[in-house]
C-alpha cells in the first residue's frame, strides 16, 4: 500500500481570515444581530432589580396598590425581550446558515477541482470524513452551540454589569467561584476531546461489525461462523458500555465541580448582601437589592454550566473548520495558456513508463498507436499494468517516462480540462448518484433532452428496465432511494458515456462482479457505446478482446504480444493458450 | 397479540433486567431534584433570617444548611447520572446481543424482507432508544418528586400564591408547546430539504472517480451550487420559525413572571406572606419549569423506545426460514451428492447426480433458477417439493449448521470480514494448513498478511473473489458448490485458477454453477438448466458442437 498523504488542515490565522472574508458582506446582519440578542438579554436582566424594587416596597410598608408600577414594567419587558429575541435568534441563524452554505459550496468546488490523482494519494477515506463528519460538526455548530454559547457569554457578562450596577461589590463576590470555573473548564477540555473521539471511534466500529456481520449473513452461516461473530460483536459493545461509562464519569464530576463553584458564589454574594445591608458606611444597598443579586446569580447557574459545557463543541467545530478550509484554499490544477486542440482521436503512446515508487516500474517501454475509431483490449494477469496503462492515457497520472499524444498533442499541451473533454474513462468504481435517473444522466450533459437521454439508455441496453421504472427516468435511484442492480449501475454509467461523447473512451473492469450474464449484456453494450470512438478496454472476458480490432498482452508492465485476434492465435503465443483455455479448443 | 403489545411487553422486560440501576437512580435523582428545589428557599431563608435581621450567627448557620443541600444534590446527582446510564447502556448491550444471536441463528428467517442496513440499524439505533427508557425513568421520577416538594414548598410559603403558580404553570407550558408544535411541523420538511444539502455534497465526493471519469465536475458543482441554495433557503424558514418559537417561550414566561410578582408583592404588601418567602416563590416558579420540561421530555423518550421496541420484538419474534432435522453429522462422507423433484420458484421437478469426487458444471441460463438451485443446496429455503441428499440422507433431516458442513455453498458476493487475508481463510478451517487454498485461487499473490477493512472494501473486486475462493477451498468441505467464482478475475489468472481447482478438488465432490467456458473446462461433466429442468449432460467438448450451448458460453 502507498502512503497517504492527508489533504492539508488550514493553520488557525487562515481560519481567521476565511471566516473574516465571508461575515465581512454580512457586517450589518452580524452587528444588528448582536444587537439585539444585547437588548433581549438585558431586559431580562432588568427582571431582577423590578423584583428588588418590589421588595423594598415591601420592606417599606408601602401600600399593595404600589406594586401595580413595577409588575406592570415586568410585563413590559417581557414583551420587549421576546421581541428583540426573535430579532435577534433569527438574525444570527440567517447569518450562520448563509456561512456555512457558502463553505460548503466552496468546499464542493474544490473537492471536484482536485486532481484524482492527489485524491488517492490521500486516501478515500479523508475526503468522505471531511464531507461527511466535518460539514456535519460544522452545521450543528452553527445550528446549536455558537447561538447558545454567544446567548449565555451575553448573559453573564450583562449580569456581571447587573451586579455591578447594584453595588460592586456583588461582583467581586460573583467572581470568588470563577477560579474554581476556570481550573473546571481547563481539566475539562484536557479529557474530553479524547473521550469523545474514542467513543465515536468504538461507536463506529460497533456498527461496521454490525453491518459486516449482518451484511454477510449468507457467508456467515455457510461457513458457521456465527461464533465467532456473536463474541466480535459482543467485544465491541463491551467497548461502547466501557467508553460511554468513562464519559459519564467525567460528566458528573465536570458537573460536581460546578456544584462547588455555584455554592462558593452564592455563599459569597449573600455575605456581601449581609454585610452591606447592615454596614454603616452608608453604601445605600437595601434588602431588595441583596435580593436582586442573590436571585442574579441563582440566574447564572445555567448560562455557566452551558458556557463551559459547550467549549468542547466550539473545539471539535473549531477543528472540523480547518480541516474543511484546508481544502478550499487547495489550488485549482495548473492549465496551460492555450490548450492544444486535438487533430482526431488517436492515441499514440511512446516508450510508456510508470513507477508509483522511484524504482519499482509497474509499467516499461510501453509503446501503442490505435487509429481513431478502433479499439484496443488490454489482456494480461493482474498486476500486468492493465490499469496504470488506461490510468495513463486518460492523463490520471503523468508517466515516470515517455508520453501519451491524443489527436497529435500530448496530454501537457491539452492540459488537464482538454484532456477530460477529449478522454473519458470509467474505472473500476460504480456509482450512482442520488437524485432522479434522468438528473444522474445530464450529469453527463446538463443540457440533454428527454429525447436524448432515452437514446443514450437505449444504447446501453438500460431503456427497457429504466422505462419499467416506477416513476420512468425521474425515479429517484442511489442511496436513499430505488436500488439498482450491478448490471444496471454499469449500463447507466456506459448512457453516460454516450451522453459526455468523447472521442476517446477508456473501459477498466466495466463488466467485473455482474455474474457470467451480467457480464455478456455488459459487453454488447459497451460494443455499441465505443461504437465511432477510439476504444481502450481492459478486457475480463477473452469474447471482449476477440471483439476488438487489436489485443495487446500485457506482462509484467510489458507488452508481450499485440495485433489482431486472428493474426495472434495464428502465432501460437500466450493469448493463444489463453484462447484455447476460453474456448475449448485444445491445440493438437 | 397486536404488535404494539409485544413491544410494550420487551420495554417492560428491559427495565425490570435493570431495575437495580433503575431504582437506584430514581432514589438519587429525587435527592438532586429535592436539593435542587431547596437552593431558592434556602436563599429565601437567608436573606429572611440573615440578610434582614444582621444576625451573623443565623447567616453561617444557614450558610452551612445551603452548604449541605448543594453537598447532596451534587453527590445525588453524580451517583445517580452513574447508576441510570450504566442501566441505559447495559440494557442497549442486551439487546444488541439477543438481537446478533437471533440474526445469526443457523435456522435462519430473522433477514427476511429486511436490508443488511435497516438490521444494523435496529441493532443500534433501535436498541439506543430502548436502553434511553432506563435513563429517562429515573428521571421521571424525580420529575414527580421535585414537582411535589416544589408544591409543598410554595402552599408552605403562601397558599394563594402557590395556587397560583401550581396551576398556571401546566397550561403555560401546555400553551408554549401548542404555540410551537405547528411550527415545528411545517419546519419539518424544510429540514429535510436542508438535510439534502450535506447528503449530496457527500454523495458527490463518493462519486468523485465517476464524475472526474466523464468530465462532469463543473455539471456537479453547477447542480450543487442550486441544491445548496435551495437548502439555504429552506433552512432560513426553520431558523425564522424557531426564533418566534423561543421569543414566544420568553414573553410567556415573562408575562408569568409578571404575574406572580404583582399577586406575590400584594400578598406581602397585606403581610400575607414574608420577603424572604416571595423570593423563594418567584424562585421557585422559575424552578418548576425545569421538572415540568423533564416530564414532557420522559414521555417523548418512551413514545419512541415503544416505537422502536415493536421493532426489535418483531425482529425477534420471526420465524426461522428452514426446519431443523436432528440427525447427527454422519462419521464418513463419501459425497454422492442427488437433487431428486426439486420444486422451487423456477425449479420444476429438478432431477440430477453427482458422483461422489465428480466435478461438475451446471450451466443455469437463467438467473433466477441458479439463485433457486443454490438456495436448497445452501439449506436458505425448504423447498416446496422435492430433496437434497447426500450419500443418501436428506439434508433436511439434519440441522441446517450440520447440513453446512457437508454442503458448502460458497456465495457469489462471497463477502470478506475485517482481519488479514489469512484470518479470513483461515476462519473456515482453523486448523488447517491455508497455504494450498491460497496457492489455487492465486490470492497468495493479495499477500496472506494484508489487511482486509470491513466487507472486504480495502481490496479490488478481483482480489476479493480470490480470497473468498481460497476460504471455499480451505474449508474442504465434502460437496462444495461455487457459483460464478472468477468473474472478476482476468483471463490469464482465470485460466490458472480454474486449473488449479481441478487439482485441489481431486476426488472431492464439487458443483460449478457457472456459464464461464474455461471453468466448464476443467469439469467432468457439465449439466444445462432450462425451464427449470435438466436439458442436456455432457462433456464441455462435446457440448460446444451444439449451436444452444455456445450461445450460452461463449457469446
Amino acid at each position: 500500500m502507498r502512503e497517504r498523504e492527508l489533504l492539508p488542515v488550514a493553520p488557525p490565522a487562515r481560519i481567521r481570515a476565511v471566516v473574516a472574508e465571508l461575515v465581512r458582506p454580512r457586517k450589518w446582519v452580524a452587528l444588528a444581530a448582536f444587537a439585539a440578542l444585547l437588548g433581549a438579554i438585558g431586559a431580562n436582566l432588568v427582571a431582577a432589580p423590578l423584583l428588588g424594587w418590589i421588595v423594598d416596597l415591601v420592606v417599606e410598608d408601602r401600600p399593595a396598590s404600589a406594586i401595580t408600577a413595577p409588575a406592570l414594567l415586568l410585563a413590559g419587558i417581557a414583551l420587549v425581550e421576546g421581541a428583540l429575541a426573535v430579532v435577534g435568534i433569527a438574525l444570527m441563524g440567517r447569518l450562520g446558515e448563509t456561512l456555512l452554505a457558502q463553505l460548503r459550496r466552496r468546499f464542493v468546488e474544490s473537492v471536484l477541482a482536485l486532481p484524482l490523482r492527489r485524491i488517492e494519494a490521500a486516501g478515500a477515506g479523508d475526503l468522505t470524513s471531511r464531507v461527511g463528519t466535518d460539514v456535519q460538526v460544522l452545521g450543528e455548530a452553527v445550528r446549536e452551540a455558537v447561538p447558545a454559547f454567544v446567548r449565555a457569554a451575553l448573559m453573564i457578562a450583562l449580569t456581571g454589569v447587573g451586579l455591578a450596577a447594584l453595588d460592586w461589590r456583588f461582583l467581586v463576590a460573583a467572581l470568588c467561584a470563577v477560579p474554581v470555573q476556570a481550573l473546571t473548564a481547563r481539566w475539562y477540555l484536557r479529557r474530553s476531546p479524547q473521550l469523545y473521539a474514542a467513543e465515536r471511534i468504538v461507536g463506529g466500529a460497533q456498527q461496521q461489525q454490525l453491518l459486516d456481520t449482518f451484511g454477510g449473513l449468507r457467508t456467515v452461516r455457510a461457513f458457521g461462523l456465527a461464533d465467532e461473530h456473536t463474541e466480535q460483536v459482543r467485544l465491541r459493545t463491551e467497548d461502547v458500555v466501557r467508553v460511554a461509562m468513562q464519559v459519564v464519569r467525567l460528566q458528573t464530576r465536570f458537573f460536581a465541580r460546578l456544584n462547588a463553584a455555584e455554592f462558593i458564589g452564592v455563599a459569597a454574594v449573600l455575605t456581601t448582601g449581609f454585610l452591606l445591608v447592615g454596614d454603616d458606611l452608608g453604601s445605600g444597598v437595601t434588602v431588595g437589592a441583596a435580593s436582586a443579586a442573590a436571585l442574579y446569580f441563582i440566574n447564572l447557574f445555567n448560562p455557566i454550566n452551558e458556557l463551559l459545557f459547550l467549549l468542547d463543541s466550539l473545539q471539535s467545530a473549531r477543528a472540523s473548520l480547518a480541516r474543511l478550509i484546508g481544502v478550499v484554499d487547495l489550488p485549482p490544477e495548473a492549465e496551460p495558456q492555450r490548450p492544444a486542440e486535438p487533430a482526431d482521436g488517436r492515441v499514440l503512446a511512446r516508450g510508456l513508463g510508470h513507477a508509483y515508487r522511484p524504482g519499482q516500474d509497474v509499467l516499461a517501454d510501453v509503446d501503442l498507436d490505435v487509429a481513431p475509431g478502433s479499439t484496443v483490449a488490454l489482456v494480461g494477469a493482474s498486476g500486468a499494468g492493465k490499469t496504470t496503462l488506461a490510468a495513463l492515457v486518460a492523463g490520471v497520472h503523468t508517466p515516470t517516462r515517455g508520453e501519451v499524444r491524443i489527436g497529435g498533442a500530448t496530454l501537457a499541451e491539452l492540459g488537464p480540462a482538454k484532456t477530460r473533454e477529449t478522454v473519458a474513462l470509467i474505472s473500476q468504481e460504480v456509482h450512482v448518484f442520488a437524485g432522479s435517473l434522468a438528473d444522474d444522466l445530464r450529469l453527463a450533459r446538463p443540457d440533454a433532452t428527454d429525447e436524448e437521454l432515452r437514446a443514450a439508455l437505449a444504447t446501453a441496453g438500460a431503456l427497457e428496465w429504466a422505462d419499467a421504472l416506477p416513476d420512468g427516468l425521474d425515479t429517484v435511484v442511489g442511496a436513499g432511494g430505488h436500488s439498482l442492480t450491478v448490471v444496471q449501475a454499469q449500463q447507466l454509467a456506459l448512457a453516460r458515456l454516450v451522453l459526455a461523447d468523447r472521442p476517446v473512451v477508456i473501459l477498466d473492469e466495466a463488466t467485473a462482479d455482474a455474474g457470467s450474464a451480467g457480464a455478456r449484456e455488459l459487453e454488447s453494450a459497451a460494443r455499441a457505446v465505443t461504437e465511432g470512438r477510439t476504444a481502450i478496454v481492459v478486457a475480463h472476458r477473452l469474447s471482449q478482446a476477440a471483439a476488438a480490432d487489436t489485443v495487446v498482452v500485457l506482462d509484467g508492465g510489458r507488452v508481450v504480444e499485440q495485433g489482431p485476434h486472428e493474426q495472434l492465435l495464428a502465432s501460437g503465443g500466450r493469448y493463444a493458450q489463453l484462447w484455447a483455455a476460453w474456448s475449448g479448443v485444445r491445440e493438437g | 397479540m397486536p404488535r404494539s403489545d409485544s413491544g410494550r411487553r420487551l420495554l417492560r422486560s428491559c427495565v425490570r433486567a435493570h431495575r437495580r440501576p433503575v431504582l437506584l437512580a430514581s432514589l438519587l435523582f429525587c435527592g438532586h431534584q429535592a436539593g435542587e428545589a431547596l437552593v431558592p428557599v434556602l436563599v429565601g431563608v437567608v436573606i429572611d433570617e440573615a440578610v434582614t435581621t444582621g444576625d451573623p450567627v443565623a447567616l453561617i448557620t444557614w450558610l452551612a444548611v445551603l452548604g449541605l443541600d448543594f453537598l447532596v444534590l451534587s453527590t445525588s446527582y453524580r451517583l445517580g447520572a452513574r447508576q441510570a446510564w450504566a442501566g441505559d447502556v447495559r440494557s442497549d448491550q442486551r439487546l444488541r446481543m439477543m438481537l446478533t444471536r437471533r440474526v445469526l441463528d443457523p435456522a435462519g428467517g430473522a433477514e427476511a424482507g429486511r436490508l443488511p442496513g435497516s438490521l444494523a440499524t435496529i441493532a443500534t439505533s433501535d436498541t439506543k432508544r430502548i436502553g434511553v427508557v432506563n435513563y429517562a425513568l429515573p428521571h421521571l421520577v424525580a420529575a414527580f418528586a421535585a414537582l411535589i416538594v416544589a408544591a409543598v414548598s410554595l402552599l408552605v410559603i403562601s397558599v394563594p400564591l402557590g395556587l397560583l403558580i401550581l396551576l398556571g404553570t401546566p397550561p403555560l407550558l401546555y400553551l408554549v408547546e401548542r404555540a410551537g408544535r405547528p411550527i415545528e411541523r411545517r419546519a419539518e420538511p424544510s429540514q429535510e430539504h436542508a438535510a439534502r444539502a450535506s447528503g449530496v455534497a457527500a454523495d458527490l465526493v463518493a462519486g468523485i472517480r465517476v464524475l472526474k471519469g466523464i468530465g462532469a465536475e463543473r455539471a456537479a458543482a453547477h447542480r450543487y451550487a442550486a441544491i445548496n441554495q435551495d437548502a439555504l433557503t429552506a433552512t432560513l424558514t426553520v431558523t425564522n420559525a424557531h426564533a418566534w418559537y423561543q421569543g414566544t417561550i420568553l414573553t410567556a414566561n415573562g408575562l408569568f413572571l409578571a404575574l406572580i410578582a404583582y399577586v406575590g408583592g400584594r400578598l406581602a404588601a397585606d403581610g400575607a406572606l414574608t420577603v424572604g418567602g416571595l423570593v423563594s416563590a418567584v424562585g421557585l416558579a422559575q424552578f418548576l419549569v425545569g421538572p415540568l420540561q423533564a416530564i414532557g421530555w420522559a414521555n417523548g423518550m418512551f413514545a419512541q423506545g415503544r416505537a422502536s421496541a415493536t421493532r426489535v420484538a418483531d425482529v425477534l419474534a420471526t420465524g426461522p426460514a428452514v426446519t431443523s432435522g436432528s440427525r447427527p453429522a454422519p462419521e464418513r462422507v463419501r459425497g454422492a451428492l442427488r437433487i431428486a423433484h426439486l420444486s422451487h420458484g423456477p425449479l420444476s421437478g429438478l432431477t440430477l447426480d453427482v458422483a461422489a469426487g465428480e466435478l461438475v458444471g451446471v450451466v443455469c441460463p437463467d438467473a433466477a433458477a441458479a439463485t433457486a438451485l443454490l438456495d436448497c443446496l445452501g439449506r436458505e429455503v425448504d423447498p416446496p417439493a422435492g430433496t437434497v441428499a447426500v450419500d443418501g440422507v436428506p439434508l433436511t433431516e439434519y440441522p441446517p449448521a450440520v447440513a453446512r458442513r457437508l454442503v458448502l455453498v460458497a456465495p457469489h458476493a462471497g463477502q470478506l470480514f475485517a482481519g488479514t487475508v489469512e484470518s479470513n481463510v483461515r476462519s473456515a478451517a482453523p486448523d488447517r494448513d491455508p497455504a494450498p487454498a491460497l496457492a489455487a485461487a492465486r490470492a497468495d499473490e493479495v499477500g496472506a498478511q494484508t489487511a482486509v477493512t470491513e466487507q472486504g472494501s480495502s481490496l479490488s473486486g478481483g482480489q476479493r473473489q480470490r480470497v473468498a475462493l481460497a476460504r471455499a477451498l480451505a474449508a474442504d468441505p465434502p460437496v462444495l458448490v461455487l457459483h460464478d467464482p472468477t468473474t472478476a478475475l482476468d483471463p490469464v489468472t482465470e485460466a490458472q485458477v480454474a486449473t488449479a481447482l481441478r487439482m485441489l478438488r481431486r476426488d472431492r465432490t464439487t458443483v460449478v454453477v457457472t456459464s464461464n467456458p474455461t471453468l466448464l473446462d476443467v469439469t467432468d461433466r457439465v449439466l444445462v438448466v432450462r425451464d427449470g429442468r435438466i436439458v442436456a449432460d455432457g462433456k464441455h467438448a462435446e457440448l460446444l458442437d451444439r449451436a444452444d450451448y455456445r450461445e450460452v458460453v461463449l457469446a
